[in-house]
């Protein structure tokens, strides 16, 4: 008994709170992904490289001697605006046409070739360390955990729960849920559609660039950062359900979990397709995700 | 005009009779040919290994508009094929036999069963679904065999013996540049020859009835599920026998083969030179390598360039070159034919 009792307290609860830490880290870049999908319908390939984008720009913005809690503020507010931008001068260039899914696929899949070569250029493509700004550690269950690790869980939860009020509670979240679930009348009633499309989609770019900030300290920043992190994150939103809040935040949870338990019996060069074998489980199981879409549920 | 945009529109397909297709078939290997001709004059080897290389993505890029122009899919992961292609070929030549057409054998039996069982997993998810599966079983694939030491891991299978095809004195030195290119024509002749006749073949007809509206199909009598896996097979097969050439022409196979890049550049390829058209896959597979080769003789950073001609590409003219070539040249040529006629 009490070695099963050890055995949870140092082995499986440390992986569960680092788990948990990388979870909340991808809950939010599945948010953004799943905001996107669930109001524009729009698959965005090049979330990966706002991910980089967003660690990049805070290790400019390092790099100026600014503390690393003004880019934790700056970061999602210079996002909102490239992410702003990118809707307005790319993706409205073919919302309407009726192919829109296949070709706002392919427009932010060859945005982000472009800008992950353009952080090539302006920052090499050699790793950068960023230091924790959280430094020393706090004995959780009898066990040390970095601080920073606590801080990133505690400060994305917030921020998880924020999304969900924001989306759920509020005026300006009920106009993006009428938009979702019928563009038209929303517009008829008065709702500024594409206004609000740019905005959604800003937001989601900023929540990509706020985890990358965010995970800036624990991993090192390189231009293809984005890509094995985009491809969880892609795995939580379609286990989850397309455009689905509730789902990207639970199948997050349950996903990274399984991730971290799972390397302590098998190589983590395996938990990948165990992830994967999962989700095309699930998908066989139910084709639209565990959860219904924005708006629609 | 409900699906169009990408492919040929039906109303565009009814102006582009097949015989503009013919037209720019023989014009592509006919100056494949030419090209041929006169690097054998100057003597020269980077260019027919480069143009080797075209040809083979262009086989790759071939398999991509089957589904992406043909099935209305988008393949966002088709570099496990090429991938499977290269790494069987290679490890039956390195290990079993110096033989291509044994090689090619297996390859195809092997794209045959993974086809099928990929297939059967990817179809299942719609649209968007289907191309983040498909995206997802490659980057899968691709993180194992990175990882695993029988298959070389990050150095991938090298020391793959230099080829000689048929005996006697027939045979066909592979190792001589311009053989090898004249042997990857043929081939990639051939490949495009079947698909062009199967998309004439009632499974053909289906894929683009899949395409125009899947629901429909049931009330025809034909079950869309079968199609798809039909079409999707088909397309495995085609970008793994492509890829069973890359090891003979490098001599070896890396991991890089089954890396999503491959993936995006045969869909680039696909794009930009004409969705739907099979030889605008060709046409636009030898102008990206084209365009990679000097771009990259200048700067490092070429893929800015591509992805901008990329967007561009998707933006402005998301029918692609040969998509708005051969309505131009289909006039031209039934003026050129009215004139003859009138005189």
């Amino acid at each position: 008994m009490t070695e099963f009792l050890n055995w949870l307290q140092f082995v499986l609860s440390p992986q569960m709170i680092n788990g948990l830490s990388i979870g909340v880290a991808v809950i939010l870049m599945a948010l953004g992904l799943t905001i996107i999908f669930g109001l524009l319908d729009v698959i965005n390939m090049a979330h990966g490289e706002f991910y980089a984008l967003g660690a990049y720009v805070a290790v400019a913005l390092l790099g100026l001697g600014l503390p690393f809690w003004w880019a934790l503020a700056l970061v999602p507010l210079a996002m909102l605006l490239v992410g702003y931008a990118t809707e307005r001068l790319l993706i409205q260039r073919v919302f309407d046409s009726k192919d829109r899914h296949t070709l706002t696929l392919l427009l932010t899949l060859g945005f982000g070739i472009v800008l992950e070569d353009v952080l090539k250029i302006f920052f090499g493509a050699n790793p950068l360390r960023v230091e924790t700004p959280v430094a020393g550690a706090t004995e959780v269950v009898g066990l040390f955990f970095p601080n920073y690790r606590l801080f990133l869980m505690l400060f994305g939860g917030a921020l998880i729960a924020a999304v969900w009020l924001i989306v759920f509670r509020t005026r300006l979240g009920a106009i993006v849920r009428a938009a979702a679930f019928d563009r038209h009348m929303a517009g008829s009633l008065g709702v500024p559609v594409a206004r609000v499309y740019a905005l959604t989609f800003a937001f989601g770019v900023a929540l990509a660039g706020l985890s990358g900030v965010l995970l800036a300290p624990i991993y090192s920043v390189f231009p293809t950062m984005g890509r094995d992190f985009v491809l969880m994150a892609f795995s939580v939103v379609i286990v989850g359900g397309m455009g689905s809040i509730k789902g990207a935040v639970i199948a997050g949870l349950l996903l990274t979990q399984i991730q971290s338990i799972s390397s302590l019996y098998i190589s983590p060069v395996w938990s990948d397709p165990l992830l994967f074998g999962i989700m095309v489980l699930v998908l066989m199981w139910r084709p639209q995700g565990l959860f219904g879409r924005l708006g629609h549920a | 005009m409900r699906e169009a945009v990408l492919a040929v529109s039906p109303a565009a397909a009814r102006i582009v009779r097949p015989r503009v297709m013919q037209w720019l078939t023989w014009l592509f290997f006919g100056g494949a040919l030419l090209f041929a001709a006169i690097a054998a004059l100057a003597g020269d080897v980077f260019f027919y290994r480069l143009a080797t290389e075209a040809l083979i993505f262009g086989g790759l890029s071939l398999a991509v508009d089957v589904l992406l122009g043909r099935t209305g899919l988008l393949p966002l992961g088709h570099a496990l094929f090429f991938g499977l292609g290269a790494y069987v070929s290679g490890l039956v030549l390195k290990h079993w036999a110096p033989s291509l057409p044994l090689a090619l054998a297996v390859v195809f039996v092997a794209a045959l069963v993974t086809g099928v069982v990929a297939g059967i997993i990817a179809i299942r998810a719609k649209g968007v679904y289907f191309a983040l599966i498909s995206f997802g079983l490659a980057q899968v694939v691709s993180k194992v065999v990175f990882n695993t030491r029988e298959l070389g891991a990050s150095d991938g299978i090298i020391g793959i013996p230099v080829l000689t095809l048929g005996a006697g004195p027939l045979a066909l030195d592979l190792g001589h540049a311009p053989t090898l290119f004249m042997v990857t024509l043929a081939f990639v002749g051939a490949l495009y020859a079947v698909t062009a006749w199967l998309m004439d073949t009632p499974l053909g007809r289906l894929l683009s009835a899949v395409k125009a509206n899947e629901h429909r199909v049931p009330f025809l009598g034909f079950d869309p599920w079968r199609v798809k896996l039909g079409g999707f097979t088909y397309s495995a097969i085609a970008a793994a026998l492509s890829g069973a050439l890359y090891p003979v022409l490098r001599g070896f196979v890396s991991p890089e083969l089954l890396f999503f890049q491959v993936s995006v550049n045969a869909i680039i390829n696909v794009i930009v030179g004409g969705t739907g058209t099979l030889i605008g896959a060709l046409y636009g597979s030898v102008l990206l390598t084209g365009l990679k080769s000097v771009v990259g003789s200048f700067t490092a950073h070429h893929l800015i360039v591509i992805g901008l001609v990329f967007m561009a590409s998707v933006v402005f003219f998301p029918r692609g070159l040969i998509g708005y070539a051969a309505p131009v040249l289909q006039r031209w040529l039934d003026y050129r034919a009215a004139q003859r006629s009138a005189r």
